[in-house]
C-alpha cells in the first residue's frame, strides 16, 4: 500500500510536467481605422511515444487517430474568410503564416513511398478531416490537389531519412464557406473545450462577424537539441474586428449617426464652421472598448491545463494608454518592449479588461490615434482578372516591395482545370515609375516551376521564383482561356462564376514570411441549362436532314418526270376520290330534275 | 504564245494571293492574333494560339502532351521552333503559311488541269467542255474569304489541307507512292484524312502509269494501305522519339477527336451536342456520331466508283460538316474542290439557296457569338442555332452536288433527258 502510494507520489509530479507542456494566449492589438485584431493561440506538446502509443491527453484523440491512419507527419489546415487589409494593418499576425486563402486550405507531409500511395492516404485523410470538422474538405480530389515544389517547407523537425520518403499535398477549397459549425469542432479539440480560459471568449456571432478571421491547426513534431521529440499541436484564431460594429448593442445593431455636439472634426479643412460645417474624423478618435463588448461575453478565468509561466492576456498598446483590469489580474510591463502589457489571471475568476479613450483637446480637436503603429510589410500584393467578355482573360498580379531591400519569393498558384492557360503569355513588368524600369522579365522570374492542368483530372500549378528590386512595383501578367463544360459539372448558381484559389506568395528574403491575396471569381460562358432535348432534337434532326437527303439522292433512281409510274396505292386513293365525285353529281343531278327542295327529293329516292 | 500568257497569269494570281496575304498580315499587325481567337477559325486541334503554347512547353522541357491546352501532332513542334520567335519575327511565319497556301493551291491547279472531274477512267461527262480551268480554281481557293482568314490566323489546318491535296495530285499524276505518303501526313496531322484512303486508292488505281501498272485491285490498293500504314507507323514512331518515349500524345491529339473531351464552341454540331447532352448517352453519341462520319466512305465510293474524284470533294464537303472540331478551313476546302465542278453547276438546283444561307451564316455568326460571349445579350442558343444553319446550309451544297454528280452520270445512258425536269423513285 505504502509502495503503491510513493508511485502516486512518484506519477503525480511527472504529469504536472507534461501539463505544463500546454500554453494559452490573446494578444490584442488595436489598429487603426477602429479595427482590432484578436490573436488566440492555443499550443500542446505530446512526446512522439505518448503519441504512437495512443495515450492521448492533450493532443485530442479524434485527430491523432485520423493522423495516425492516414500516415500523416506534418498537417496545416487553415480555415479563413474575409481579407488582410495590409495597406491600413501592415505586416499579418504570425508573418502570415497562420493563414490561408479564402475558404479552406490544407497542406499536409503524409508518408508514402510512391505517388500513388500519397494520393490514396491524402483521401483518406481528407475524407476524415471534414467529417471531423464539418468541412467540405472530401470535395478536394485531384483537380484540386498540387504538389508544391518550392512554396512550404516543412516547419517541424523531420529526420532526412523520413522526409525523403515523405510527399507533401496542397489542397484549396475557394468556394468553402467558413462558419459556426467549423467552430465548435475547433473548440472541442482544446483541453478546456473553450468553457475556461481565453477560448471562452470565441463566440460564433463576433467571430465570423469579423472583417478577416483566420482559423489555423499545425501539428508538427519537433525535437528540441536535448530531450525526446514532442509532436506539438497549434491552434490559432486571428481576427480583425470592427470595434464600432462590436459595440453595436444585440437589441439595436443598426448604425446612426453621431448627434452634431459629438462629432469630431478636422479643424484644418478650409471649410470649417464650428456648429455648421464638419470634415469628420471619426476614423482618427482612438479606441475605448471593454473586453466583454467586443467579444460578447467575459473571459472566463483560466485553463487549469495551462502553464502559468505564460500570460493569457497581452495587450500592444502604447504605454501613455491606460487599461484598467478586472480585480485580481496582475499587470505584466516589459522593460524591453514597453507597447506591451500582459495580464496574469486568476484561475476561478471572470476577467475582463477596459481600455478607455485617449483624451481628446478641448477644442474637439482629434488626439493622436495612440496605438502602436502597424509595421510596414515586406511585400504587397493583389492580384484580378484583366479583359472582358467569357471566351479569353488575363490574369494580373500587382506586387510591390516598398522597402529597401530585394524581395525574393515564391509566387504559387493553384487554378482549375477549366482556366486554360497560356503560359508563353506570362510576362513581367516593371512599373513605369519605379527607380529600376530597365529591368527585364528574365532578371525578375528566376526560375519557373509549371505543371499544366489536365482536362477533369488536376488543375494548373505554377510556381515562380521571382526578385523584386528595392521601391519597385512588379505586373506580373499572364492569359488564359476560358473553357465550357458539360452542363452537369456546372454548379447550381452556374452564374455565380466559379472561385479561384488565392496565390500563395512565400518570400525567401530578407525574411520568411507569407502573403496570400484574395480569392477570385472566374465567369464563365454558360450554356442555356433549360434545354438538353431540344438540342438533342434539333441536332438531331439537322445530322438526319443531311444523310437523309442523300441517302435519298445516292439509291433512288432517276427517271424523267413524266415517266413516273403511278403508284398503286395512289391510284386506289385517286380512284376513291373519282367514284365520290361521280356519286355527289348523280346525287345533286337527281335533285336537280325532281325540283325545288331537297325533301321531295328524298321522298323520290324513298319511292325508287 | 498562249502558253506564256497563262503562265504569266498564273504567275499573277500567285504572287497577287501571296501579296494579298503579305499586306493583311503587314499593315494590321493585330488582325493575325485577332483572327487567332476566332472560334471559326482555330478549333482546339488547330489552333495557333496553342501551338504556340505547345512550342514554349516543348522549349522549356515540359511535355506539352501532359497538359490540357496542346491537341496538335508532335512533329509540328520541331519545324515551328525551327522558326524564328513569333512575337519577334512574326513575318517568318507568315511567310510559312503563305508558301503553304500557294502549294495548296498549286495542288489545286494540278488537279484541275488534270481533267479528272469531267473525265475519269471509266467515266465521260457530256457536259466537261465547259469545265474550270486550272487558274480559275486556284484563283477561287486562293482568294476565297475563308482561306484567306484561316491563313492569317495560322490554323494549323493548313497543313491537313496542303497534304490532302498534294495527296489527291499525286494520285492523280500516276505516283500512288507520293500518294499515299501526303495522305499519311494529312492524317498523322489531323486523323479524319484517313478515311479518304478508300477513294483516294481508288483514284491512284484508276490513274497508275503504264510504265510500272497493277492491274490487280486487290493487290494495288493492299500496297497501298501498306505504304500508308508504314509511313503513319514511321511518323508515330518520330513522334514517339521526339515527345520524349511516351505515347501520352496519341490520347491528347487523337483521343480528344475521339471522346471531345474539350467543349470549346466551333462552327460544326458537336460542341454543343456534347455539353447537353446526358452523361449516360456521351459514349453512346459518341460512337453514333463517329459512325456516322465514317459510314459514307463506304457508300459514296461504291455507289461513285467510276468518279473517285467526286467521292473525295464530296466526302471533305461532308467532313467539313460533320467531324468533331470543324472549322471554315475546312469549308475552303471543300469549296475549292467544288470549283472543279463548275461544268454541274447548270443542273445543281440549290445553289442560291445554299450559298445565302452560307453567307447569312457567315454574317451572323460572329455577331450572335459576340453577343453570347461579350455582350450578354445573347445566350448560347444564339450560335448554336447558327451553326446549325451554317451546317444545313453546306449539307445542302454536299447533297446537290451528289445529285449533279449522279445526273451528269445518268444523262450519259438517257441523253434526251438533258436539260428535262427529272424525279427520283
Amino acid at each position: 500500500m505504502r509502495s503503491l502510494l510513493s508511485l502516486l507520489l512518484l506519477i503525480v509530479p511527472s504529469v504536472l510536467v507534461s501539463a505544463a507542456d500546454y500554453h494559452e494566449q490573446l494578444n490584442l492589438r488595436p489598429l487603426p481605422l477602429s479595427a482590432l485584431l484578436a490573436s488566440f493561440n492555443f499550443r500542446a506538446n505530446t512526446s512522439l511515444a505518448d503519441f504512437e502509443a495512443h495515450n492521448f491527453r492533450l493532443f485530442p484523440r479524434s485527430l491523432g487517430q485520423i493522423l495516425q491512419y492516414a500516415g500523416t507527419r506534418e498537417l496545416h489546415l487553415r480555415f479563413t474568410l474575409g481579407r488582410w487589409d495590409a495597406e491600413s494593418w501592415g505586416t499579418r499576425p504570425w508573418d502570415g503564416t497562420r493563414e490561408g486563402g479564402t475558404g479552406v486550405e490544407l497542406w499536409a507531409w503524409l508518408d508514402a513511398e510512391t505517388d500513388e500511395e500519397a494520393d490514396e492516404k491524402w483521401l483518406t485523410l481528407t475524407n476524415a478531416l471534414s467529417g471531423l470538422f464539418c468541412a467540405s474538405l472530401n470535395f478536394i480530389d485531384g483537380t484540386r490537389t498540387i504538389r508544391p515544389v518550392l512554396s512550404f517547407q516543412p516547419e517541424g523537425d523531420h529526420p532526412n531519412s523520413t522526409l525523403q520518403s515523405t510527399r507533401l499535398l496542397h489542397g484549396v477549397l475557394p468556394h468553402e464557406v467558413v462558419c459556426t459549425e467549423n467552430l465548435t469542432p475547433f473548440l472541442k479539440m482544446l483541453p478546456c473545450k473553450g468553457k475556461a480560459g481565453i477560448a471562452s471568449l470565441l463566440d460564433g456571432h463576433k467571430l465570423f462577424d469579423a472583417s478577416f478571421q483566420s482559423m489555423a491547426i499545425d501539428v508538427r513534431p519537433i525535437c528540441p537539441s536535448e530531450g525526446e521529440c514532442v509532436l506539438q499541436l497549434e491552434q490559432t484564431v486571428d481576427m480583425v474586428l470592427d470595434v464600432d460594429r462590436s459595440k453595436r448593442p444585440h437589441d439595436n445593431p443598426i448604425p446612426r449617426p453621431p448627434p452634431g455636439h459629438d462629432l469630431i472634426c478636422d479643424t484644418t479643412k478650409p471649410y470649417h464652421q464650428p456648429g455648421d460645417a464638419c470634415y469628420p474624423v471619426d476614423h482618427l478618435r482612438g479606441q475605448d472598448w471593454t473586453l466583454s463588448q467586443i467579444f460578447g461575453r467575459t473571459m472566463k478565468g483560466t485553463c487549469p491545463l495551462t502553464d502559468a509561466e505564460v500570460p493569457p492576456v497581452c495587450v500592444h498598446i502604447p504605454p501613455t494608454r491606460d487599461i484598467f483590469a478586472s480585480e485580481g489580474a496582475h499587470e505584466i510591463k516589459y522593460s524591453d518592449n514597453d507597447s506591451m502589457r500582459c495580464y496574469q489571471i486568476d484561475q476561478q475568476q471572470e476577467f475582463t479588461l477596459i481600455l478607455t479613450n485617449t483624451e481628446s483637446t478641448a477644442d474637439g480637436v482629434a488626439g493622436p490615434l495612440g496605438i502602436v503603429k502597424p509595421e510596414t510589410p515586406v511585400l504587397y500584393a493583389e492580384r484580378s482578372f484583366t479583359g472582358h467578355g467569357q471566351e479569353h482573360g488575363g490574369v494580373q498580379a500587382i506586387l510591390t516591395n516598398p522597402g529597401d531591400d530585394p524581395v525574393e519569393f515564391v509566387y504559387m498558384e493553384s487554378l482549375p482545370w477549366f482556366m486554360r492557360v497560356y503560359l508563353h503569355t506570362l510576362s513581367a513588368r516593371i512599373s513605369a515609375s519605379s527607380p529600376n524600369v530597365n529591368t527585364s522579365s528574365a532578371d525578375i522570374i528566376k526560375e519557373i516551376y509549371y505543371r499544366p492542368a489536365l482536362d477533369r483530372a488536376r488543375g494548373t500549378q505554377l510556381e515562380l521564383l521571382v526578385s523584386i528590386p528595392p521601391h519597385c512595383t512588379v505586373f506580373l501578367t499572364y492569359d488564359f482561356e476560358k473553357s465550357i463544360l458539360r452542363y452537369t459539372e456546372y454548379p447550381p448558381d452556374a452564374n455565380r462564376g466559379f472561385d479561384v484559389a488565392a496565390a500563395v506568395i512565400t518570400t525567401l528574403e530578407p525574411k520568411v514570411m507569407n502573403i496570400r491575396t484574395t480569392s477570385l471569381l472566374l465567369y464563365l460562358p454558360t450554356p442555356d441549362f433549360s434545354m438538353p432535348y431540344n438540342v438533342i432534337i434539333f441536332t438531331s434532326t439537322t445530322i438526319a436532314l443531311a444523310f437523309g437527303g442523300l441517302y435519298n439522292i445516292l439509291v433512288r433512281r432517276m427517271v424523267g418526270a413524266n415517266e413516273v409510274p403511278r403508284a398503286a396505292f395512289k391510284d386506289k386513293v385517286l380512284g376513291f376520290i373519282e367514284k365520290l365525285k361521280k356519286k355527289r353529281a348523280a346525287v345533286s343531278a337527281a335533285a336537280a330534275s325532281a325540283g325545288g327542295s331537297a325533301r321531295p327529293a328524298v321522298a323520290n329516292t324513298e319511292a325508287k | 504564245m498562249s502558253t506564256t500568257v497563262t503562265l504569266q497569269s498564273k504567275v499573277g494570281v500567285f504572287a497577287g494571293a501571296a501579296l494579298l496575304r503579305l499586306v493583311l498580315f503587314a499593315a494590321f499587325p493585330s488582325l493575325p492574333d485577332l483572327l487567332t481567337g476566332r472560334v471559326e477559325i482555330s478549333t482546339p486541334v488547330t489552333s495557333f494560339k496553342r501551338l504556340q503554347e505547345g512550342l514554349f512547353l516543348y522549349n522549356h522541357n515540359v511535355s506539352p502532351y501532359d497538359g490540357g491546352v496542346f491537341h496538335q501532332a508532335p512533329l509540328l513542334l520541331p519545324l515551328f521552333s525551327l522558326l524564328p520567335d513569333v512575337k519577334n519575327w512574326p513575318i517568318f511565319t507568315a511567310l510559312l503559311y503563305i508558301l503553304v497556301d500557294l502549294l495548296s493551291a498549286y495542288a489545286l491547279l494540278v488537279i484541275a488541269d488534270s481533267g479528272e472531274a469531267g473525265q475519269s477512267k471509266h467515266f465521260t461527262s457530256p457536259r466537261r467542255a465547259k469545265r474550270s480551268s486550272g487558274l480559275l480554281v486556284a484563283a477561287a481557293f486562293l482568294f476565297n474569304p475563308y482561306t484567306i482568314a484561316s491563313c492569317i490566323g495560322r490554323s494549323t489546318s493548313a497543313f491537313t489541307n496542303c497534304a490532302i491535296l498534294f495527296a489527291i495530285a499525286k494520285a492523280l499524276s500516276g505516283s500512288p507512292f507520293n500518294s499515299m505518303v501526303a495522305i499519311s501526313f494529312a492524317s498523322y496531322l489531323s486523323m479524319y484524312p484517313i478515311l479518304l484512303l478508300p477513294p483516294l486508292v481508288l483514284l491512284a488505281y484508276d490513274r497508275q502509269s503504264d510504265k510500272r501498272r497493277i492491274d490487280s485491285a486487290v493487290q494495288f490498293s493492299l500496297r497501298a494501305i501498306l505504304i500508308a500504314a508504314t509511313c503513319i507507323s514511321l511518323l508515330l514512331a518520330m513522334s514517339f522519339a521526339l515527345t520524349g518515349n511516351s505515347w501520352d500524345f496519341l490520347a491528347r491529339t487523337y483521343g480528344i477527336q475521339l471522346t471531345l473531351s474539350d467543349l470549346t464552341p466551333t462552327v460544326g454540331l458537336w460542341w454543343y451536342f456534347f455539353i447537353e447532352i446526358f452523361d449516360s448517352f456521351r459514349a453512346f453519341f459518341l460512337a453514333v456520331f463517329w459512325l456516322h462520319l465514317v459510314i459514307y466512305v463506304g457508300g459514296l465510293s461504291i455507289r461513285l466508283r467510276t468518279q473517285p474524284l467526286a467521292v473525295l470533294t464530296i466526302l471533305l464537303g461532308i467532313f467539313a460538316v460533320f467531324k468533331p472540331y470543324p472549322s471554315i478551313s475546312d469549308t475552303s476546302l471543300f469549296l475549292a474542290m467544288l470549283a472543279l465542278y463548275r461544268h454541274l453547276y447548270p443542273i445543281m438546283r440549290y445553289t442560291y439557296v445554299a450559298s445565302a444561307t452560307m453567307l447569312y451564316a457567315t454574317f451572323l455568326g460572329p455577331a450572335f457569338y459576340h453577343l453570347w460571349i461579350y455582350a450578354g445579350s445573347g445566350n448560347a442558343n444564339f450560335f448554336y442555332a447558327i451553326t446549325l444553319v451554317w451546317s444545313l446550309g453546306q449539307s445542302l451544297f454536299v447533297s446537290d452536288l451528289t445529285f449533279a454528280v449522279l445526273r451528269d452520270e445518268w444523262e450519259v445512258e438517257r441523253p434526251d433527258m438533258v436539260g428535262k425536269e427529272i424525279r427520283q423513285i
